[in-house]
């Protein structure tokens, strides 16, 4: 369903989710072609939970986020040029080319800090939403994580230390294995993890915990607001997963995409290989909430065309900007490690 | 000039600190380990009990929590107790608080303080007697204290939770009953400025933390066979005063290197290397090493006392560089 | 409750191990204050139930991994409290030629592992020698004992969801004395029971009550039958107290005096005592002289510690590495 808000704000997170989506597809061939080199995570498919999650926040929040940043800072607005430019590690990247894809932070947004380490992002969660509270500022802390950081240390020692202090803290877990390895089982969440369903393990420490599909963007967005706002009250800790069903681009070792995105797939998935198809058919998040959109009469198919044309072409303005930002003189390595008071 | 005990003068300090800076927050511990004074500890509970808290056993998570505070405007000081628990909290240390600002390209600040105990503390055994402060220095974008005087440790303190940086405040238990000046009102002391504990003219003794004590005592010894060492405490570890150094070793020509860390990539190690980068044409006899034996601590008090860096080493080691 | 299975000896067998715990920690205790023994000394007089309840239906080539409050259960798997006591006392004759001390004992012939001085430390371990002999198939098993500290560590967490992911054969005991060092457990976690986290990792779990002997060693018997029929892994959790601070000289003041008061009474030990007088299964004088034996044995093994030499300086360098 969609977020139950007013067609402007629909149109824009539909827009938003382009400028994930095209933002990714757009990064595939430049790391193909040597443009930038280490490894880096692809956001696709997990758009509807991105999106309207980080539209239930206020500007003053804090928010974490893992290797898999890029769709969040998209959402919550980095300019994408800025973006790639530091995944192609140039001097006018978001963190002058120091971070790359797996650190890109944007503090003036709420992102102070991006960790390549998994789960290394939760116990640094507790401490923006500690300060928040000693300074009662009213801000609170969104944590974003995949299931993977469950099998950390760090995320019990961060729930037990949350739920203690009646923290300000939202962990959003997004869990992109729904129906993966293992998982028809239901014993277990899968071959790594132990406890299922993995709301067991917050709810332990007493932290409401619940499960939502991570590809309904209305229910997010109702969920979500509903945490924040429980949170802002001063209710303590909320935890949510959020179950996506991985893209299959990002189900190889490097990234791949089987198949460009442009709006009128939402009705026609036929030009897809056939290995992919059912993903684009049934699980793209940004299909289903195009689809819904158009059918929900708040916008035409030619219309959502229109964002989607527009969003191309500043996404390749965006690249073309990175690709000609220089990269930093070699001295830069030597500074910035300390900071001067 | 006033004299304190060194425990008295943290105390001070610490309650200066947190009746001047809302933003100062204490996570975990007493700041005293378990010596007899932990009962001061109380008087800043009672004082400052809103901002003072008693975390699970859960160094991970706790040096993780206090991190992120940093980054979101607070100044905590979180007390690891003994220096071997870091080990617990090291993702959180060395690979998220000491690089976020780097990585950030110099946007998120993270003025947190990491407070330890290290080394030799008597039947600590391997697991509680750590110096993890040579580990440390390998991680770019920690600032490092070594305070081994009561006014040092005030002012260090100060100038530490006034840093802008993750900072590792490396204490010693031996030290909190030491007695010393410490002037009132005395001015936070800077980073990277090393301070001459005893003068002297023919052996340089760089030593840190408690063993400065010990390298004043072996002074002492030695300057009744006529030997006067100069013992230079550098003080902080990162950013590290070179300069004064070698200004002594101009005047010496001749260094020992005296600290608790294990011997191999420890602090001494570190240390002899800049010297003899920067000041070989200086010296008349190699460098000398007095550091702990390569060994994990051992618990018997024999044992204990015979890895350490003590007297009777750094004499022998001073005896020998005038050989 | 004496169960049925429980034969006269056996238990005669428990209750003289119990005793020579508690003798052993009252003397450890004289001996700190006389200051023989260096460093941290932490004593689990109170919890003697759990140790010996555990590991006395144990096999020899089972193994057994401690805490820092493990002196009991190396003396409840069988250590020598000679070499116990030297090592106490940092003497070349203790387990480890005085490098390990209370916090890092070993009796290894006994099947006692080793102690940690990190909370939490040994948990981890211990799924590996699980991990060992579930590969041997021979139906050994590894027993954790850990306190409710512990259950706050992330590698506490990490171990659950490995052992109940590869079944191990390992028993996680963790002796809840209600206090993780120095604060109540309520002070470290929302969690009343930590059996609770052992369930969410789809472990079997139970609370026992620690202080009842009996309930233990039924509790245990469950376990051990599971883990050698390769159905582990099993998590008991045992409420007891311990009666004295956190460590040897700590005051302890966070604790009031009559819950003090109330846990003597349920002194395991007492207990124990009392149900066997009940069920006539022993005379007051054969009970009291097990305490009286276990005091010789006990005063026998500080003279020997004390006499000991203490290690040569060389011995330094040695066993640093194979």
């Amino acid at each position: 369903m969609l977020p139950k808000i007013s067609r402007e704000s629909l149109l824009e997170q539909c827009r938003r989710m382009f400028v994930i989506r095209h933002f990714e597809e757009s990064l595939v061939p430049l790391h193909d072609q040597g443009v930038f080199g280490g490894h880096y995570h692809l956001y696709i498919g997990q758009e509807a939970t991105g999106v309207p999650a980080i539209s239930c926040l206020r500007a003053d929040d804090y928010l974490f986020t893992t290797h898999r940043n890029h769709g969040h800072l998209l959402a919550r607005g980095a300019e994408p040029k800025k973006l790639f430019a530091e995944i192609l590690g140039r001097a006018d990247g978001l963190n002058k080319g120091k971070g790359g894809s797996f650190h890109s932070v944007a503090p003036a947004l709420g992102f102070l800090h991006s960790s390549g380490v998994v789960a290394g992002i939760i116990p640094l969660s507790t401490g923006t939403a500690y300060a928040a509270k000693a300074q009662k500022n009213g801000r609170i802390t969104v944590c974003l994580f995949g299931d993977g950081s469950l099998e950390e240390g760090a995320a019990p020692e961060a729930f037990n230390l949350a739920s203690l202090y009646k923290l300000p803290v939202l962990f959003l877990c997004e869990n992109n294995g729904k129906y993966g390895a293992g998982r028809a089982a239901a014993a277990a969440q899968s071959s790594t993890m132990a406890a299922y369903p993995l709301t067991d393990l917050p709810k332990a420490y007493k932290i409401p915990a619940q499960q939502i599909d991570g590809m309904d963007a209305g229910l997010v967005h109702a969920t979500i607001s509903d945490a924040v706002e429980k949170i802002r009250r001063g209710e303590g800790p909320q935890f949510i997963e959020a179950q996506t069903v991985r893209y299959p681009g990002s189900e190889t070792n490097w990234p791949t995409v089987p198949r460009p995105t442009d709006t009128a797939l939402a009705w026609d998935v036929g030009s897809v290989p056939e290995k992919a198809r059912e993903w684009y058919r049934s699980c793209d998040p940004l299909l289903i909430f195009i689809r819904e959109l158009v059918e929900a009469k708040q916008a035409t198919q030619e219309e959502v065309a229109g964002i989607e044309r527009q969003v191309k072409t500043d996404i390749a303005a965006a690249v073309e900007f990175a690709v000609n930002s220089p990269y930093p003189k070699p001295q830069e390595a030597e500074r910035d490690f300390f900071a001067q008071s | 000039m006033r004299e304190l005990a060194y425990y008295e003068a943290k105390f001070e300090a610490l309650d200066e600190i947190m009746a001047a800076d809302q933003r100062v927050h204490l996570i975990n511990g007493t700041f005293l380990s378990l010596s007899p004074h932990r009962h001061v500890f109380q008087n800043l509970k009672q004082k400052y009990g809103e901002r003072i808290v008693a975390p699970p056993i859960s160094e991970l998570g706790f040096c993780g929590l206090a991190t992120g505070a940093a980054m979101a405007g607070l100044r905590p000081i979180v007390d690891l107790s003994t220096g071997s628990f870091i080990y617990e909290a090291w993702p959180q240390v060395a690979n998220e608080a000491a690089n976020a600002f780097s990585m950030s390209g110099g946007q998120t600040r993270v003025p947190v303080v990491f407070h330890l105990f290290h080394g030799l503390r008597g039947g600590g055994a391997a697991q509680h007697s750590g110096s993890p402060q040579g580990m440390l220095w390998n991680c770019p974008g920690l600032e490092i204290a070594i305070p081994s005087s009561p006014r040092d440790v005030k002012g260090l303190l100060k100038s530490a939770v006034a840093s802008d940086n993750p900072t590792i405040f490396v204490d010693h238990t031996r030290l909190l009953d030491i007695r010393g000046e410490v002037p009132e009102n005395d001015k936070p002391i800077p980073f990277g400025v090393a301070d001459i504990k005893r003068t002297g003219r023919d052996v340089t003794v760089v030593a840190t933390s408690y063993t400065v004590q010990v390298a004043l005592g072996a002074a002492a010894t030695l300057a009744q066979e006529g030997i006067e060492v100069e013992v230079v405490d550098p003080r902080t570890l990162v950013p590290f005063d070179l300069a004064t150094i070698l200004k002594s070793v101009e005047k010496t020509h001749r260094v020992v290197i005296a600290d608790e860390t294990h011997q191999s990539c420890g602090v001494a190690a570190e240390i002899a290397a800049r010297i003899s980068e920067s000041g070989f044409d200086k010296l008349t006899a190699p460098i000398r090493r007095v550091s702990t034996l390569d060994v994990p601590v051992p618990y018997s008090p024999p044992l204990e006392a015979h890895i350490g860096p003590s007297e009777e080493r750094i004499s022998n080691a001073v005896r020998a560089t005038l050989a | 409750m004496v169960s049925r299975n429980d034969k006269t000896s056996e238990l005669l067998e428990v209750f003289r191990r119990m005793w020579l715990i508690r003798a052993f920690e009252e003397k450890a205790s004289l001996l700190y204050a006389e200051r023989q023994i260096a460093g941290l000394l932490h004593l689990s007089i109170g919890q003697e139930a759990v140790a010996v309840g555990a590991c006395s239906l144990l096999r020899k080539n089972d193994y057994v991994f401690g805490a820092h409050r493990s002196h009991g259960h190396a003396i409840a798997c069988g250590a020598d409290i000679d070499k116990l006591m030297a090592e106490l006392a940092g003497r070349a004759t203790g387990y480890c030629g005085g490098k390990g001390g209370s916090m890092h004992i070993v009796a290894k012939e006994t099947g006692f592992v080793t102690a940690t001085g990190v909370v939490g430390g040994t948990i981890p371990l211990a799924l590996g020698a699980a991990f060992a002999a579930k590969e041997r198939k021979n139906g050994q098993l590894a027993v954790v004992f850990f306190g409710d500290g512990a259950g706050q560590a992330g590698a506490f967490h990490e171990s659950l969801n490995i052992a109940s992911l590869w079944k191990l054969p390992a028993i996680f005991v963790c002796e809840n004395n209600g206090y993780a060092e120095f604060t109540p457990l309520s002070a470290h976690t929302k969690v009343e029971r930590l059996a609770q986290h052992a369930e969410t990792y789809g472990i079997v779990a139970s609370t026992v009550d620690g202080n009842d002997l009996f309930a233990v060693r039924q509790v245990m018997a469950r376990a051990i039958k599971k883990c050698r029929n390769n159905k582990g892994p099993v998590f008991v959790e045992c409420l007891t107290h311990r009666m004295r601070g956190h460590y040897e000289g700590d005051p302890a003041k966070y604790r009031e005096l009559s819950q003090l008061a109330e846990w003597k009474k349920q002194d395991p030990i007492v207990r124990v005592e009392r149900a066997l007088r009940k069920k006539k299964l022993a005379t007051s004088q054969e009970l009291e002289a097990i305490e009286a034996e276990a005091r010789a044995l006990v005063e026998k093994a500080a003279e020997f510690a004390l006499t000991s030499p203490l290690p040569a300086a060389e011995e330094i360098v040695r066993d640093v590495m194979t």
